[in-house]
């Protein structure tokens, strides 16, 4: 049975949150809508939110130079709509200042804030001398090349070793250009006549040993791509564009003629599609640049004609 | 009926449904439409939400001190005081279980709980209440007579034939035909009516040591003592400890709204197994012989009979029930929601208590009006409350696009919901820590983990919240409105995992 004291405790309960509903609906509504109790004008004023964000986090926050007690990530509430001047401030970090618009009822975002620090944290992280680097994006590995012994080396994140990864042969002048591999085993370097193959993983499928260098017999080379069977090179020519095998003993075959000297080009991997511009006589008499995309997916008949030779060079080692 | 009666009992059918219906569509449109309007209202209800359940909560631990409280009470001796103003002895106690499939697994515990109650045998009247229509009743009955008939001072087996004309295939109509024979059976021995406390149980009931001695001591001490049911809080302990998790906690939760409701006694209504002044019963003409809700509705049928002055007197003392589950965890969840929506289709009370008062001229308006919405207030807010804040929270965020999203309400709208349900949440660290201590005694065979895993599994609220929360509440409103009237539906209860020593 409920005794008169539990009533009593029940009744209490219930007129309490009757209570704290009806006080405290008021003040959960007014801030969600953003109003604020000015004391001096003794209203409800509609304030306006200022949400910052930086990177990195925990600046000081000032205010038309009034200190925040917040840091950074902060929502700064009740703000009287108007201009405010955002100074950000993080020590050993350049402080970051603009103007912000606070409106009624509305959020200001300002999201995207960088400190940049005072003193750039530059560190050397090359331990031989070097000639060129460059980045395997994909993976997050930066690799040099020490000009005196050919060697390839990659260093760790903090530069405090670099491990040696391959060898390669020189080329004079050096190389130009150095293109990794899309399964990120092989590196394609090159100048303007010769290009070299090497080796930055023991797992490659190539069938001839690295590193070796060819003499390309239709130079001068403009640029040259990875296909993405990461065994053929697409070359750009002076005046046409070949494609060969990643082979020392590899002849490239000619797939266009080009009238347009140094042209500009553009390779995509995902599709194995090589854009480029040419000129043409049109009509009217007049030269006229024009963009082309060529489709060098391994099932065209280029590589199929490659293919075929390929074949029958072993079948002409395996009867020597 | 009459037609305008059955138009009156229609146009009330559709009520509840229109409401909850109403309310979450009005919602929706609102949020896409009018998405800072939506908000406002979303803050609102979360807020009054979160001081409500507070509000339950504290009500909860009131009622679970009362039950410590009076759980080693010897209340034979409380009885005995009585007399010799009170003459607890002249007390009989006539139980009823009716059986629809249930099979000896189940009623063996329910009868052998009975035989073990301190409580003098020869003041208690056993009736099994089976369905004519079930296969292996007089198979069931004649073994089950064989094992118990001796220990009671009455024990009777009944055979409910199937298709009395005005009856549907509901636990009530089988539990009046039982109540029927009981009476004359008790006719015959010329014991009075006002001398016998009636009790229904569910089939799988099985009552605390000190069960009758405490009703019989409430029946006594109370005031109008025939102007009241007597309402035990139930618990679903029987096989708690192998229902899996999803199970455990509907069942743990839904003992512990009974416990809140019983500290709301203008609220308090009949529920699932219960007690009541068999004078009353018979006055009444027994349960509702075409209605499923029969444990509630025999509640407003003596409300009307004793023009509101009727009340349920909560008894804190335990009567357990199996947990419902299933072989699967997916027919678990189908068992527990067509579970829930019987219960829910305790909305039919609304039609039923409405029809009631309009014809009735002596309770006043006031009582009229607070008891209708009172009833209509509960049923309402079990169909939408869920659904509220699971599904139609997110919605202005949603729909209002980057004006509603560059607004003070549109930011602070996700912030003070999550504030407001983390708040929420805290309050169920209560509910974790009282789960854990109305369990039974761990069986040896069960591992101690099973305890930690009781308290992660409260993890899973939320998701169960919007399953077995509104959903089967609105499906049965719906129902209700649709005219697609329930049959009973007997909850399927498996014994998976106990071990058959316990499986009886």
């Amino acid at each position: 049975m409920i005794t008169r004291n539990e009533q009593r405790i029940r009744a209490f309960l219930f007129y309490s949150s009757v209570a704290i509903f009806i006080t405290g609906l008021p003040l959960i509504l007014s801030f969600a809508l953003g109003y604020k109790f000015d004391r001096r004008a003794f209203k409800f004023t509609r304030t306006g939110l200022l949400v910052l964000k930086t990177q990195p986090q925990g600046a000081n926050i000032f205010l038309n130079e009034t200190l925040f007690p917040a840091k950074t990530p902060a929502t700064v509430t009740e703000l009287l709509p108007g201009n405010y001047t955002v100074r950000l401030e993080l020590e050993g970090h350049y402080p970051w200042i603009n103007q912000a618009g606070i409106s009624a009822g509305k959020v200001t975002f300002l999201e995207k804030i960088i400190l940049f620090p005072l003193r750039p944290d530059i560190k050397q992280i090359n331990s031989e001398t070097l000639s060129t680097f460059w980045a395997d994006e994909e993976r997050g590995a930066i690799y040099y090349v020490n000009p005196d012994d050919g060697g390839i080396y990659k260093p760790d994140s903090e530069g405090r070793r670099s491990e040696r990864v391959a060898e390669s042969v020189p080329l004079d002048p050096p190389a130009d250009k150095w293109k990794i591999s899309p399964d990120r085993e092989i590196v394609l370097y090159f100048n303007s006549r010769k290009i070299g193959i090497t080796n930055i993983s023991q797992q490659h499928k190539l069938f001839c040993r690295l590193p070796f260098v060819i003499d390309y017999p239709y130079k001068p080379i403009i640029d040259a791509y990875w296909h993405s069977d990461s065994y053929h090179l697409i070359i750009i020519g002076l005046r046409n564009i070949a494609v060969m095998e990643a082979d020392s003993r590899s002849e490239p075959v000619i797939l266009l003629s080009l009238a347009k000297k140094n042209t500009p080009s553009f390779y995509d991997t995902r599709t194995d599609t090589l854009y480029f511009l040419d000129t043409q006589r049109a009509e009217d008499g007049n030269l006229y640049d024009n963009l082309y995309k060529l489709d060098l997916n391994a099932k065209l008949s280029p590589f199929q004609e490659l293919m075929r030779l390929r074949q029958s060079d072993e079948k002409r080692e395996r009867e020597d | 009926m009459k037609n305008g009666n059955a138009k009156t009992k229609r146009y009330l059918e559709i009520i509840p449904a229109c409401i909850s219906w109403g309310i979450l569509i009005f919602l929706a449109c609102l949020s896409i439409f009018r998405p800072i309007l939506s908000a406002i209202l979303i803050i609102i209800f979360e807020f009054y939400w979160n001081i409500r359940t507070i509000y339950l909560t504290t009500l909860l631990v009131l009622a679970y001190k009362k039950l410590s409280n009076e759980k080693n009470r010897d209340w034979l001796s409380d009885c005995v005081g009585l007399a010799p103003k009170k003459d607890w002895a002249k007390v009989y106690h006539l139980i009823i279980f009716p059986v629809y499939k249930e099979g000896l697994k189940i009623l063996r515990p329910s009868l052998k709980s009975l035989a073990d109650c301190q409580y003098p045998k020869e003041k208690m009247i056993v009736v099994m209440a089976f369905e004519e229509r079930s296969s292996d009743s007089r198979s069931n009955a004649a073994i089950l007579e064989e094992e118990f008939k001796s220990g009671f001072f009455g024990y009777i087996s009944t055979f409910h034939p199937d298709g009395i004309p005005g009856e549907s295939r509901t636990k009530g109509a089988n539990a009046t035909w039982a109540a029927k024979q009981a009476k004359e059976f008790l006719d015959k021995r010329s014991i009075a009516y006002e001398d016998i406390l009636i009790s229904c149980f569910d089939a799988d009931t099985c009552v605390d040591k000190q069960y009758f001695a405490c009703l019989t001591y409430h029946f006594l001490t109370s005031s109008r003592p025939h102007q009241a049911s007597y309402q035990p809080m139930p618990v679903y302990n029987n096989n708690i400890w192998y229902a899996p998790a999803f199970a455990r906690l509907v069942e743990t939760s839904g003992s512990f709204c009974q416990m809140i409701e019983s500290m709301r006694l203008e609220k308090f209504v009949t529920f699932s197994s219960h007690s009541m002044s068999f004078k009353t019963l018979v006055a009444i003409n027994y349960w509702p012989v075409n209605m499923i809700s029969d444990d509630s509705v025999v509640y407003w049928k003596a409300f009307l009979y004793y023009k509101g002055d009727y009340r349920v007197v909560p008894l804190y003392i335990t009567v357990s029930m199996d947990a419902a589950y299933s072989t699967s965890i997916f027919k678990t969840v189908v068992v527990q929601y067509k579970q829930k929506r019987r219960w829910a289709w305790g909305v039919e009370n609304f039609p039923f208590l409405v029809e009631g008062l309009i014809h009735d001229k002596k309770i006043p308006l006031a009582k009229k009006i607070r008891r209708s919405f009172n009833l209509l207030e509960s049923h309402i807010s079990w169909a939408v409350w869920a659904m509220i804040i699971m599904l139609i929270t997110p919605l202005p965020i949603l729909f209002g696009g980057a004006f509603f999203s560059q607004t003070s309400i549109g930011y602070n709208l996700p912030r003070i919901g999550g504030l407001l349900l983390n708040f929420a949440l805290g309050t169920s660290l209560i509910w974790i820590v009282l789960s854990m201590t109305i369990l039974p005694k761990r069986p040896p065979d069960v591992k101690w983990f099973k305890y930690i895993m009781m308290v992660i599994e409260w993890a899973l609220a939320p998701v169960i919240i919007l399953i077995l929360g509104s959903t089967p509440a609105l499906d049965a409103q719906t129902r209700l409105a649709l005219g697609k009237y329930m049959q009973f539906y007997s909850t399927e209860k498996v014994y998976k995992n106990i071990p058959e020593e316990k499986n009886g």
